[in-house]
């Protein structure tokens, strides 16, 4: 039966842990909250080492906490990040995504930085500051850097974190042995989206979508095996669903796969979301990584990276390219369907539509189709932001009310 | 053949070629995929490539033969996308021969525009160069190799269906 206002904003006959609010996708002030609690406190992926490869070498990134970072390896070929601010008067100190500084040289009054992040040239600084202010006062603030976990380039804004090591636990362990090899980006592209950055991690996070995809209906589901797959939940929000068999041949067209990925069983599969935007996704013969960075609660930047070996002949790496596309290039079978999905929701959760809930009720002994992945992630969300995320304001009684 | 013929021929080849071209452009915008393969040869590739500053890489987003791309319009049904319609913009710059007149290396522009179901609000979507081998034989011009140069990277949620 359709239903009136009031039996619309009723909390749904589940426990409180199986739906979410929708004001955790919307609400402006609990998205600049994320970014103080969540954001600037956790360990983000910025990029991948094989995007700086020489010493000098440098990329920029918009961190999801709101600063603008220089990601840089140094002539010790050490990575080291920066805010890509001048500390003089506040100019962007690169502008482009990628290049070679030796030197970092403001263009606006030519101040210059070395790539460890000390200020070595005030330009005419004893005429105008005198003995007031020199190069040791004005060095860049450095951002916590590791590389790892794949060659990935992490950054970690608040100075007193755990090590990266820590934060992950044991999260990756599934991948470990598939990402011992060095990597190499060969896909990146970044879609801009409409829509909460959590919705497209929840749909990294569940695999019920896969009605959405008529791919993965006709490769994954109707195969043995399929729903035996199980979600496990880790420290810190991240989970990983396990190896799944994809049988290609059953989408028409598909030929034989023969590059496949070192100890990747063929068909095998191997995804893993990393708190609170991250997704290691193993699949065929390439390694896919996206990236949320939200920019405000109702949009999103999705950086999407795919990696093969760096030791590919050319041919392997051409396969790999095809393996990629065809499901995930931005022409690709699945991909559309995913960010139309999230695309959908942007528009009819964002602010004053009078939605709701969100429910992640399925319950399926943690298998493929159950949403225990989110209900994960909204656990760690909640511990983190100090709210409930069933009841952010702490205010829904007053729906439970109305509708007595 | 003098010079007054030569430059006839050439000319007459360079309509049909530009024909072929500008008839792609508008078999795809119909989304009549039949009618565009026919215009394919049996041997035709298709690809859409993009340069990655932040990579510093040359990728390929698409890559299909004529069975490929078949298969791909004939799967568009099952598929949820975006149903906004695309106007492909050709602008044929430079046509040149090969081959005794057989073969024609074409370079054209492109200019995607998107149009939205729901009020028809357009906006450019992509922008690029487009590649082609076009065969002329008895039969007329059949396109034999495309490669889309695309210089827009940022394509939002993306599309199923190839330029
Ligand atoms: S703003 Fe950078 S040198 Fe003045
Ligand atoms: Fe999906």
């Amino acid at each position: 039966m359709a239903r009136n206002r009031q039996e619309w904003l009723e909390k749904p006959a589940f426990p409180n842990t199986h739906f979410v609010d929708t004001r955790v996708y919307t609400d402006e002030a609990l998205f600049k909250e994320e970014q103080d609690k969540i954001f600037n406190k956790v360990w983000i992926i910025a990029c991948h080492e094989s995007e700086v490869p020489n010493k000098f070498d440098y990329r920029t990134f918009h961190h999801p906490g709101g600063a603008e970072l220089i990601v840089v390896r140094g002539e010790d070929m050490k990575v080291r990040s920066f805010y890509n601010i001048c500390p003089h008067r506040g100019n962007a100190l690169l502008y482009e995504p990628v290049g070679n500084a030796k030197r970092i040289t403001c263009i606006f009054h030519a101040w210059s930085f070395d790539t460890k992040g000390e200020c070595i040239d005030i330009s005419r600084g004893k005429q105008g500051y005198q003995d007031r202010y020199e190069c040791k006062d004005a060095g860049l603030r450095e951002v916590r850097t590791e590389v790892g976990f794949g060659g990935f380039v992490w950054v970690n804004i608040d100075d007193a974190s755990c090590t990266l090591k820590e934060y992950i636990g044991p999260a990756l362990d599934m991948l470990e042995e598939h990402m011992s090899m060095d990597l190499e980006v060969f896909h990146y592209h970044k879609a801009v989206v409409d829509t909460n950055y959590k919705l497209w991690h929840d749909t990294n996070s569940e695999f019920y979508h896969d009605y959405m995809h008529y791919f993965n209906r006709a490769t994954g589901m109707m195969q043995p095996g399929y729903f035996d797959r199980k979600y496990t939940g880790y420290p810190n929000g991240h989970a990983s669903v396990g190896s799944m068999s994809i049988k290609y041949d059953a989408y028409s067209g598909s030929q034989e796969r023969a590059v496949g990925w070192p100890g990747l069983a063929p068909g095998g599969w191997i995804l893993i979301d990393i708190f609170p935007g991250m997704t290691y996704n193993l699949r065929t013969s390439v390694l896919r990584m996206d990236t949320a960075i939200p920019l405000g609660p109702n949009k999103v930047i999705i950086e999407f990276r795919g990696l093969g070996l760096k030791s590919d002949t050319p041919e392997q790496r051409a396969e790999r390219v095809r393996d990629h596309n065809t499901i995930w290039g931005p022409f690709g079978r699945n991909l559309h369907e995913d960010l139309l999905g999230v695309h959908g929701q942007g528009v009819a959760m964002r602010e004053r539509t009078d939605s709701k809930w969100v429910i992640h009720g399925r319950e399926e002994n943690s298998t493929i189709h159950d949403e225990v992945g989110m209900r994960h992630f909204y656990h760690e969300w909640g511990e983190r932001m100090g709210r409930k995320p069933f009841d952010p304001y702490g205010d829904n009684r007053l729906a439970k009310t109305e509708a007595a | 053949m003098g010079q007054i013929e030569n430059i006839a021929l050439a000319a007459g080849s360079r309509v049909l070629v530009e024909e072929l071209v500008y008839s792609t452009a508008m078999r795809m915008d119909e989304k009549d995929f039949a009618g565009y393969l026919a215009l394919c040869d049996a041997s035709y590739k298709y690809r859409i490539t993009a340069y990655s500053p932040e990579i510093r890489k040359l990728m390929t987003w698409l890559e299909h033969d004529h069975k490929g791309m078949k298969l791909l319009f004939d799967n568009l049904p099952k598929h949820n996308s975006d149903q906004s319609m695309l106007s492909r913009h050709v602008t044929v710059y430079t046509v040149k021969f090969e081959d005794g007149g057989k073969i024609a290396d074409v370079v054209s522009g492109l200019q995607v525009f998107r149009t939205t179901n729901d009020g028809g609000t357009t906006t450019l979507f992509a922008v690029g160069k487009m590649h082609d081998r076009v065969a002329l034989g008895d039969d007329g011009a059949r396109l034999v190799d495309r490669t889309i140069k695309l210089d827009t990277r940022m394509l939002g949620i993306g599309f199923h269906i190839p330029f």
